[in-house]
Order: structure tokens, then C-alpha cells, then sequence
């Protein structure tokens, strides 16, 4: 592995769309860890070896609200090198989504973003 | 001034009132008015007793007479107000109108009533009680007043009833702090009275959609119609009129939240779809046969079309759900219609169509919301395919209006459009029932379409002609336009709703 590579952590309990994400990442050069629920997505974001966190918001044991809480809370979590995304098909209400994004450093909708868009996307972020 | 003189200043005063309001419903009423007035000047004492007993009579009948079709209209406005959306266009200027006159008239026989009590010490100190006023009291339909403050100083019984609040926990509190009122768009009540306190004498308006938040989280839905007048002696200086219709326009609510849900629910089948159809173009790319690699494209194409109509779909149910925002950047113009024609090449190719673009030079910047902006030229590219006929072109031009706005038109050379039908093509659940056969759609399209064209500021049209083709039009602002409306609110950008709830005080004026 290059020093350039980065990782990614994927907390998403539908298969399909983590699997479908990981695979469109790998083959861009990024390295992907996959986590099925909130908690043991907690747990692995809390290891501070990843460089993008992409989070879903409709997670089973803890919702990704929960998680993000717990990530942005100096007690509990040191301060991450990683950048959270939130992706989500639930469409919040404009002063939901406002208030998460203060928390996360993005939003996507996944409907509106196919894996060629969140490579992309992800790209863009330093 | 003796007591006679007195008492029969005082049956004037109240036959005045009397005549004054009945002379708008029934003539017949004048006539025995100045019959009994007269009987009063030239008759000796004892017949004025009489006169005054008749009077109070009258007014307690009067109270009825007056009030009775008050309410009457109060129910025929009600009841014309449109119910949903397959009758006839309602005649919503008559229905503003008649709200308008309702309140209107309200405060006009607020004010003879307030000539007549004015005339008397003892009901000079009773008057403070609102109450007891016969008018008050007998009101049939939710009714509020304030002062020249903004403050509640009566609220009859319908009304709190109606609010599930009582005239203690109201009275004597500002009007915005007293109620939570939401508006569907700037035009809120608090403008409308600063502007009327700034500007005239009497002034009166109307709203419809106004949202009342009650205590416990649920709110209702009113048409709202209010009086203002200046010089009305007794401090009674607004009155407001409310017309509910929680149920109805709930029941749009409903129907908006059931469909947000059902296509909540095709979004994540659809991004798998869409995504490993688009895994499959990466991975398989120049390794398939031609044949099998236009399949992908039309897989990929028809993915495409569904999932905008998804997201139509998701964005009506927000303008209905008063939730698009938008947020208007400067943007240039041919990038932006560049980009969105670039969503739809693959589409117009699988079809074996072209999409040809004309952008004029030097146009201005646009005050854009970009999302929105695919969305509009997006559902009149998706329309001009799927009408095409057997033609084979899309023109797409972009200039400068006569009235200084920037331009947009999708011409295609299609079936056209009946002209019976065009008044009903921006409307909610709108299709030609000759074509809806054939081709599909939800007939959401073209209204949201007029829905986000408004909030950008700009109007949409169409032009048509059966067997020839259609040419939809839409305009936007200029973003230096809009430099005004910056400077005021000291933002760089600006935030619109197609039609936004917008919070009644404070929150719009923030």
C-alpha cells in the first residue's frame, strides 16, 4: 500500500449499496472497510486510521445521528483526521440537514449519487 | 340636557346603527327605521318610552337580522372555496372578494355601534367590555381584535373555540406572540398591517393556507381576512376573520405525505440499479459487442428517466409540504444549460434524437438554483422526447426577453398540444387524456416545473400547434436583478420558496 492510498470506512447495513460503493472506490485506488451497524461502525471510526467516514443514517443498534454525536463529542472521541460523510436516502427538512452538516463535513442524497458521482466526489475532498 | 332629550338622542343613535347596517340587506328596514326616528321628534314623552322600548326590540332582533347573514355569507365563502382539484377553476377573486366585504362589514357595524354607545356616560364605562356588546356577543363566525398596539383586546367564543384557547390567555398580548401564524409566502400579516398603518386610513386583505400552530404541536389552516381602520375612536383598530379549512387542505397533506412515502421507498432499489448498471459500463467498457453495449445504454437511460421521475415526485410532495428551498446563486447561464443538456444526451440518443443548443452572446449572469434549474429543463427535455413524434430534433435556445429577463425555449417539432388542453397544462395531475394512453407520466412535471420558474422569479409558457410541435418557454432573472434585494437582506445569496412557509414575524424578518 501507497502512502497515498486512502481508507474508507463504510457504515451502511445494505449490502448491496456498501458492496456496490466499495467496489466503484477500490478500483479508483481507495481501500474500504465495511461496517453493518451503528455500533460497530462507532467502534471502528473510533480507531482513527481512516481518512473518510461515509455514514448512513438508517442504521440498525444506533442511528447515524447517534453515531455522529458520539464521533463529535471531545469526551469521548479524540479529534478524527477523518472526513464524515453523511449519505442517506431520507430527506431531511432543510433545518435538520442544516444542523447535521454543521456537524459532518458533507451530505449526499444517495439516490442522486451513483458510484461514478461518489468517486468523484470523494476525490474532491483533501 | 334633560333625560328626555337624552333618551331621545339615544333611539337615534341606536336606529342609526340599526338603519346603517340593516340598509345593506334589506330596504324595508329603512323605511320603518325613519318611521319610528320621526315618531320620536314630534310625539309627546310618553310615546318615547314607547320608542325605546320598540328600540331595544329591535336591536336584540337587529343583532339577528345583521348578524344572521353575515354568517350566511361567511358560509357561502366557505363553501365556494375550492374543495380539490377535478372541479372547475374556482373564482378565486370572487372568493377574496367576498372574504374581504365579510370583514369589511364587520367593521363597519363595529363602528356604528361604537357612534351609538359613545353617546352615553354609563355605557361609556360598560364599552371596555367587549362582551357585552351585542355585536360581539352575537357573532357567529371566529373573530379577533386588536389595538393599535398589535395587542389582543377580544376574541369572541367561536374563535376560541376554535384556537382551544381562552380570551384570558389571549387578551392583552401581542397578535404574534398570542398566535402562531404561518404564511405561504412574504406576504405575511405583519407586512400588510405596517403597511397599512404607514399608508392609509382603512385597508383590508386576505390570505389563504395560513397555518395556526396550537399548543399541542398540531396545527390548522385558515383562510384569514382582516380590517384595518385608523381612526376607529374605541381602539378597536384590526380585525381579523378566520376561515377554517383544516380539513381540507389536510386532506391534501395527506395525500402528498402518502406518495413522498411510497417513492421514498423506490429510492434505494433504484440507486442499486442505477449504480451497478453503471458498474457494468465501467467494468465492461469496449469489451461488449456494439449490440449488447447500446442495451447498457438504454438501460442506463431508462434509469435516468426514472430516477428524476422519483425525484419530481419527492419535490412535489415538498412545494406541496411548503419545504423547497431554494437558494439562488449568480451562475452563467450557457454553463449551466450546458450541463444540464449533458444529463440528457444519452436519453435523446437512445431515442435517436439531437438536442440542438443556441446560446446567445453576452447574455447576463442568472440568479439560479441549480438543482432546480436541471429539474425545469430537465421535465421540458423529458416532454419534448417523449411527445417527439417522428421528429428528430430538440432546439434549446437561450436570450434576452423584451421585459429584460433571460429566456429559455424547448422547441421540438413533435405532436403538439390541443389547444382546449393548454389552459390545463400546469396544473397538479394534469395529462391529455388522448395521449395518456400512449405515453406515460404523472402529469407532475409541468407543474413543478411552474412552481420552481416562480420561486426563480420568472413566468413559463407555452406555445403549440397540433401535428406541428411545441414551444415551452420560461424565464429567469438576471442575477443584477436581484442586487437590490441582497443589499437589503446583507446575504450573498437568496433563499426562496416555491411557495415556503415563511414564519409570520420575527423568524422572516431575521
Amino acid at each position: 500500500m501507497t502512502p497515498t492510498t486512502k481508507k474508507v470506512l463504510c457504515i451502511e447495513d445494505e449490502l448491496f449499496i456498501s458492496e456496490m460503493y466499495a467496489r466503484a472506490l477500490q478500483r479508483s485506488g481507495y481501500e474500504v472497510s465495511i461496517e453493518l451497524d451503528g455500533a460497530a461502525g462507532l467502534k471502528a471510526a473510533q480507531t482513527n486510521q481512516f481518512d473518510i467516514i461515509l455514514l448512513d443514517l438508517m442504521i440498525p443498534s444506533m442511528t447515524g445521528v447517534e453515531v455522529l454525536g458520539h464521533l463529535r463529542n471531545p469526551a469521548e472521541t479524540p479529534e478524527l483526521k477523518a472526513k464524515i460523510i453523511i449519505t442517506t436516502n431520507l430527506e431531511q427538512r432543510e433545518d435538520t440537514r442544516s444542523d447535521i452538516e454543521k456537524q459532518a463535513d458533507g451530505y449526499v442524497v444517495k439516490a442522486e449519487l451513483t458510484p461514478r458521482e461518489l468517486v468523484a466526489f470523494l476525490d474532491k475532498l483533501n | 340636557m334633560n333625560d328626555l332629550d337624552k333618551l331621545i338622542h339615544q333611539t337615534r343613535v341606536y336606529l342609526a346603527v340599526i338603519i346603517a347596517a340593516e340598509n345593506l340587506l334589506l330596504i324595508g328596514w329603512l323605511l320603518l327605521g325613519w318611521f319610528l326616528q320621526l315618531s320620536a321628534f314630534i310625539i309627546i314623552p310618553g310615546a318615547a318610552a314607547i320608542v325605546l322600548g320598540g328600540c331595544l326590540i329591535i336591536t336584540i332582533a337587529g343583532a339577528h337580522h345583521v348578524l344572521g347573514p353575515i354568517k350566511t355569507v361567511w358560509q357561502a365563502v366557505l363553501h365556494i372555496s375550492p374543495t380539490n382539484h377535478e372541479v372547475a377553476a374556482p373564482e378565486l377573486d370572487k372568493i377574496r372578494y367576498g372574504r374581504e366585504l365579510l370583514v369589511n362589514l364587520i367593521g363597519q357595524i363595529y363602528q356604528l355601534n361604537n357612534v351609538a354607545t359613545g353617546q352615553s356616560m354609563a355605557q361609556q364605562a360598560e364599552r371596555a367590555d367587549l362582551k357585552n356588546e351585542f355585536v360581539a356577543a352575537n357573532l357567529p363566525l371566529p373573530l379577533v381584535v386588536l389595538d393599535a398596539q398589535e395587542n389582543v383586546v377580544f376574541m369572541n367564543t367561536v374563535a376560541s373555540k376554535y384556537l382551544h384557547k381562552s380570551p384570558e390567555e389571549l387578551v392583552g398580548k401581542s397578535i404574534y406572540s398570542a398566535l402562531d401564524m404561518s404564511f405561504p409566502n412574504e406576504n405575511t400579516f405583519d407586512k400588510w398591517l405596517a403597511e397599512a398603518k404607514a399608508n392609509t386610513v382603512i385597508d383590508y386583505n386576505s390570505w389563504e393556507r395560513v397555518r395556526f400552530g396550537l399548543a399541542d404541536q398540531t396545527s390548522l389552516q385558515f383562510d384569514l381576512s382582516a380590517y384595518y381602520n385608523k381612526d376607529n375612536s374605541n381602539g378597536y383598530e384590526t380585525m381579523i376573520v378566520l376561515f377554517d379549512h383544516t380539513a381540507q387542505y389536510g386532506q391534501d397533506d395527506q395525500a402528498v405525505s402518502f406518495i413522498a412515502l411510497a417513492v421514498h421507498e423506490l429510492r434505494t432499489p433504484l440507486t442499486l440499479l442505477r449504480g451497478y448498471i453503471e458498474t457494468f459500463q465501467d467494468e465492461f467498457a469496449g469489451k461488449l459487442d456494439p449490440e449488447l453495449d447500446g442495451f447498457m445504454h438504454r438501460m442506463d437511460a431508462a434509469g435516468q428517466q426514472l430516477a428524476d421521475f422519483v425525484s419530481n415526485i419527492l419535490h412535489v410532495a415538498r412545494v406541496e409540504d411548503d419545504q423547497l428551498m431554494l437558494e439562488l446563486h449568480e451562475e452563467d447561464v450557457s454553463e449551466v444549460v450546458s450541463a444540464a443538456l449533458k444529463n440528457y444526451e444519452v436519453r435523446a440518443k437512445v431515442r435517436g434524437m439531437t438536442i440542438l443548443p443556441t446560446i446567445a452572446p453576452d447574455l447576463p449572469s442568472a440568479a439560479i438554483d441549480r438543482v432546480s434549474f436541471y429539474e425545469i429543463l430537465g421535465n421540458l427535455l423529458d416532454n419534448a422526447i417523449k411527445y417527439s413524434g417522428d421528429s428528430t430534433q430538440i432546439k434549446v435556445n437561450c436570450t434576452m426577453s423584451p421585459e429584460g429577463m433571460i429566456q429559455i425555449d424547448v422547441e421540438d417539432s413533435g405532436v403538439g398540444i390541443p389547444t382546449n388542453v393548454v389552459p390545463n397544462l400546469f396544473t397538479k395531475f394534469y395529462r391529455n387524456h388522448r395521449t395518456r394512453n400512449m405515453i406515460g407520466g404523472t402529469g407532475l412535471g409541468l407543474y413543478l416545473c411552474k412552481a420552481l420558474v416562480s420561486a426563480h422569479g420568472g413566468h413559463i409558457w407555452v406555445r403549440s400547434e397540433e401535428g406541428k410541435g411545441s414551444t415551452f418557454s420560461f424565464t429567469i432573472q438576471p442575477y443584477s436583478q436581484l442586487a437590490e434585494e441582497l443589499k437589503s437582506s446583507n446575504n450573498k445569496d437568496i433563499t426562496r420558496g416555491a411557495h415556503g412557509w415563511i414564519k409570520n414575524h420575527s423568524l422572516y424578518r431575521q
